[in-house]
């Protein structure tokens, strides 16, 4: 999978990180089981600190997201779940968004009330 | 553009005189024990004994042209498409491994018979056989060891515009991971790993646990990559990190999607060399990320979704040209 880390984007970089594995899951890009790169492995390729990435790591495993064992790194324990109607769901919203020319930082902002 | 192939003299050095030499010493050692020899030796082995009966000469000669077909094969692969240091390193291991390995047991053959008036009752070809594969393996080794690593050669031309990027901010950082494996190796493998060690515990056969483990570190060094695309390069190793594979970003010319067939461009799977010169770690049919290097050089590993790896790989040989 891909990971990507913006310092441009107003949220915290730990954030963005666990962002895109809490999506990789919800997609079935990252199946039950799988094996997350190491911290320390992931923080030298992104030219990040160690405990950013061991942040969102945590953030994950509280999530009951991951596993982290100690010498195996972070294992995925996502149930798997049929998230087909939640994906058409959000293509459908993005769609709507578009055709009404809302900003995506306002459809986000929307989504994000309406979840509280 | 076609870039000259280095190392030639070292290679011709590593693949030719090496193994010739190599080829000669069972005539020079038949010469000097002519006197204790038989006639007639014993040649090939069956289960009650030998089976098969040659002269001197006539046992010697088979391997020795082996040994020269292997070499001038190794050579020309090493001569012509040896752009790549590995290319250049398996043909040297092939063609002086297998002319020591081959010479070495002609010799045990030869020495164990020396004196015998009846060579029907040759015993020790055990022996001769393990010391005959290790001095090869350990020739082999020390002839991949003496190949030339290549010169860093820095890429001089931007990535062409027509290459496949990634929208990523000019201060975001990415990074790719994913996997190249071959499940039904690593199934079977393991399995014969795992059988080899029940068999040894039931049979009350301890050593049998050698030929397990062996296995199993074979099927854990050839059967799952890890790949792994970031600001440094392309990484891909072995599920026991060993081997490993790298090309530097700024060595990085293009990266591309690709579609593999092992056999007919690898002649089979694993960690191959390919037609032309490719390098490559080719585990099934199908997708795979090539990466274009400098120097005329190419690397391939079978993944999926190799898109994504090959746009991340461009935007960042970009970028590293720029800085």
């Amino acid at each position: 999978m891909l990971f990507r880390v913006d310092p441009a984007s107003p949220d915290p970089l730990f954030t963005q990180l666990a962002g895109q594995v809490r999506a990789a899951v919800a997609r079935g890009e990252l199946a039950d089981g799988e094996r997350l790169p190491g911290a320390r492995e992931l923080a030298a390729s992104l030219d990040i600190n160690l405990h950013t990435v061991l942040r969102a790591y945590q953030e994950l495993r509280d999530e009951g997201l991951i596993e982290l064992r100690r010498g195996r790194g972070a294992v995925v324990t996502a149930p798997p779940q049929d998230n087909s109607e939640l994906h058409a769901a959000v293509e459908t919203l993005v769609r709507v968004a578009r055709s009404l020319g809302i900003a995506p930082q306002t459809t986000t902002a929307l989504v994000k009330e309406a979840l509280r | 553009m076609t870039s000259p192939v280095p190392y030639r003299s070292v290679t011709t050095v590593l693949t030719l005189v090496v193994p010739l030499a190599l080829a000669a010493v069972p005539f020079v050692v038949a010469g000097a024990w002519a006197s204790e020899l038989p006639d007639q030796v014993a040649v090939h082995f069956g289960a009650d004994g030998p089976d098969r009966y040659a002269s001197v000469a006539g046992a010697i000669w088979p391997t020795a042209i082996a040994t020269v077909v292997v070499a001038v094969a190794s050579w020309a692969l090493a001569f012509f498409w040896g752009r790549t240091a590995q290319v250049r390193r398996v043909a040297a291991a092939t063609a002086v491994g297998m002319a020591a390995f081959l010479s070495t047991l002609v010799v045990g053959m030869l020495d164990v018979q020396r004196g015998l008036t009846d060579t029907a009752g040759t015993t020790g070809l055990g022996l001769v056989m393990t010391v005959a594969f290790a001095v090869g393996i350990g020739a082999a080794a020390l002839a991949a060891w003496a190949v030339p690593r290549d010169a860093h050669q820095p890429a001089q031309e931007p990535v062409p515009p027509t290459a496949a990027v990634l929208d990523l901010g000019p201060d975001e950082a990415a990074v790719w991971v994913t996997h190249a494996e071959s499940r039904s190796a690593l199934v079977i493998g393991s399995s014969v790993a795992l059988l080899t060690l029940a068999l040894g515990l039931l049979l009350g056969l301890p050593f049998l646990a050698v030929p397990a483990v062996l296995v199993a570190a074979i099927v854990l060094s050839s059967t799952w990559f890890t790949v792994m695309v970031d600001r440094r390069g392309l990484t891909v190793r072995s599920a026991v990190g060993w081997p490993r594979f790298s090309v530097p970003i700024d060595e990085i010319r293009e990266a591309a999607v690709t579609t593999v067939s092992p056999l007919a461009e690898f002649g089979g799977w694993g960690y191959r060399v390919g037609r032309g010169g490719r390098v490559g770690v080719v585990l099934r049919t199908g997708e795979g990320l090539q990466v274009e290097r400098t120097g005329g050089r190419a690397f391939v590993v079978t993944v999926d979704d190799a898109a994504t790896g090959a746009a991340l790989l461009n935007t960042l040989a970009a970028r590293s040209r720029v800085g």
